[in-house]
């Protein structure tokens, strides 16, 4: 059994070795332009020239702080804000009917268009960069905090309500102590998906013109034909998506809110 | 004469079954009261109701006519004074043993401090002291039953409603809970409404039967149950059991 997971293990690494090596190789031999994929070698020197500004290479070395908090700052903002208003809606609409009927049509039928296409929109009601990040971030990620909350809590088995009632608890605790824990693994999911979508359309808003950020970076970095920079960037938000998500993960899991519901 | 402390009269329940459009009839005219300490068996076929009516008790269901009187009080909703346990142990996953056990004290606006000293004292009653951490998941069936028990138990109901509580469980880990339920019976004399459809439990832990029929199910029989307290499993064995269950069993099977 164990043997059959390391294999499998191992198997994974396999493509990411080859890719690496290919690149690596191709990089070496001059086959494939500097200006078009910088070797790994020099994409290392100009990520630690963009955190601490060592060496000097780029107009853009030492600002990694700079950028990140900006970053940072409006993933956080806008799914936060999306947090804040689809959690508790979609705890409602789990629970309640008349909560469901008369937010579920609406919500739906603004998802139909994808977050993308509210660019243009956005452009024109907020401007370009800050507020229109936000926006973007906040609508795309609301869709799926919003429905896997509803989905978690009203799928909540009868038989724990019924316990909690028999335990003496009111409507209102039933709600804090019963429904929203039994919905969490439901709910994080929701969240963790919001958060993914917070970093793309992140990047989507900030490509619109903001002065810091990572997408700035990336964006001006295109401009200068610095194809390192944009590749860093790029890796810096895959790893802030990364660890955010780890860090949501394990503060559920901290609160002991990912037991999974119960069996009957 | 002692005051009933639950009673029901001339109850009526049927669900309305959309697919079919008519209504399922499954409690005809039941009557029933229990008294303070007592211990009451309803035994009866899979299906003829039981739990409808044990729900109704618990305040879980409404009737379609009659009454349901608790302690002088008509029974509108559920209640910790009726305290509850399922068939399965329905505990809260993400809570611990502990917390579990602290879940309606704390309702019932208990002090923290009070609520912990109760579940520890009663966790060591049922053998669980050491097991105020684990989580429900981390516990066998039986134990977790167990933690069910007590969870209503510290609450200190007026009425334990219990609904085939053993039935889930293994043969072993059930008598061992049948032992553990009448020894805690003769050590506080609960009230007890007990659902089961196993005549050799009812026989063993209560003080009288009610047999149902098949559904619309009413209360066909009433056996008291003469065996001298404090009983032991091994009265299973005796003659005078054998006696009585064929009797019940007779009555089940007509
Ligand atoms: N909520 C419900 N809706 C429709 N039918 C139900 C409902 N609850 C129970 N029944 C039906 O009522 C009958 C009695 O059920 P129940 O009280 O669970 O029986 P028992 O506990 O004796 O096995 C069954 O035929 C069951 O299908
Ligand atoms: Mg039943």
């Amino acid at each position: 059994m164990y043997k059959h997971i390391d294999k499998l293990e191992i198997a994974g690494f396999i493509l990411p070795v080859t890719l690496f090596t290919v690149w690596y190789v191709a990089t070496m031999e001059d086959a494939v332009p500097a200006y078009l994929l910088p070797s790994p070698w020099d994409l290392i020197r100009t990520a630690i020239d963009f955190a601490i500004a060592s060496e000097g290479l780029t107009p853009y070395s030492g600002e990694l702080l700079v950028h990140s908090i900006a970053s940072i700052g409006r993933v956080v903002t806008g799914f936060g804000l999306a947090a804040a208003i689809g959690l508790p809606l979609g705890f409602l609409s789990g629970r309640i009917a008349l909560a469901k009927s008369s937010l579920d049509p609406t919500v739906h039928l603004i998802r139909i268009v994808p977050g993308i296409g509210w660019l243009p929109l956005a452009m024109v009601w907020f401007g370009v960069g800050e507020s229109t990040t936000l926006f973007l971030i906040s609508l795309a990620s609301f869709f799926p905090i919003y429905v896997n909350a509803a989905q978690g809590a009203s799928s909540v088995s009868p038989m724990l309500v019924r316990a909690g009632r028999m335990l003496g608890a009111s409507e209102l605790r039933i709600f804090t102590t019963v429904i929203i824990p039994a919905a969490m693994p439901s709910t994080v999911a929701g969240l963790r998906l919001g958060l993914g979508l917070s970093w793309a359309y992140l990047v989507l808003g900030e490509l619109t013109g903001v002065t810091h950020g990572l997408g700035a970076v990336m964006m001006d970095a295109r401009m200068l034909g610095n194809v390192e920079m944009i590749l860093v960037s790029m890796i810096f938000i895959g790893l802030f998506g990364r660890i955010s998500d780890l860090l949501l993960l394990g503060s559920f899991r901290r609160l002991n809110l990912l037991k999974g519901s119960y069996e009957e | 004469m002692r005051k009933a402390k639950l009673s029901v009269s001339d109850i009526n329940k049927s669900f309305y079954m959309p697919g079919e459009n008519i209504s399922l009839q499954v409690l005809e005219k039941i009557d029933f009261e229990i008294q303070e300490g007592e211990f009451v068996s309803i035994l009866g076929p899979s299906g003829c109701g039981k739990s409808t009516f044990l729900n109704i008790l618990a305040g879980f269901e409404n009737v379609d006519c009659g009454n349901a009187v608790c302690c002088g009080e008509s029974i509108t909703g559920p209640s910790p004074e009726r305290a509850v346990v399922f068939q399965s142990p329905v505990l809260f996953p993400w809570l611990d043993v502990k917390e579990n056990i602290m879940y309606g004290l704390k309702q019932v606006g208990k002090r923290k401090k009070d609520a912990e000293q109760l579940a520890s004292e009663y966790l060591k009653a049922v053998g669980l002291e050491g097991f105020g951490n684990y989580y429900p998941s981390q516990l066998s069936g039986g134990m977790q039953q167990r933690v069910s028990l007590i969870r209503s138990l510290v609450l200190g109901p007026k009425v334990l409603l219990m609904d085939e509580p053993f039935a889930a469980l293994d043969a072993q880990t059930r008598y061992s809970m049948q032992q553990l339920l009448l020894q805690l019976w003769e050590n506080n004399r609960q009230t007890i409404v007990f659902i089961t459809h196993d005549v050799e439990e009812a026989l063993l832990l209560s003080d009288r039967i009610c047999i149902m029929s098949r559904r619309p199910g009413r209360i066909i029989e009433e056996i008291s149950v003469p065996f001298e307290r404090p009983r032991t499993i091994s009265l299973a064995g005796s003659e005078d059991f054998s006696i009585l269950k064929s009797r019940i069993l007779g009555k089940l099977l007509t």
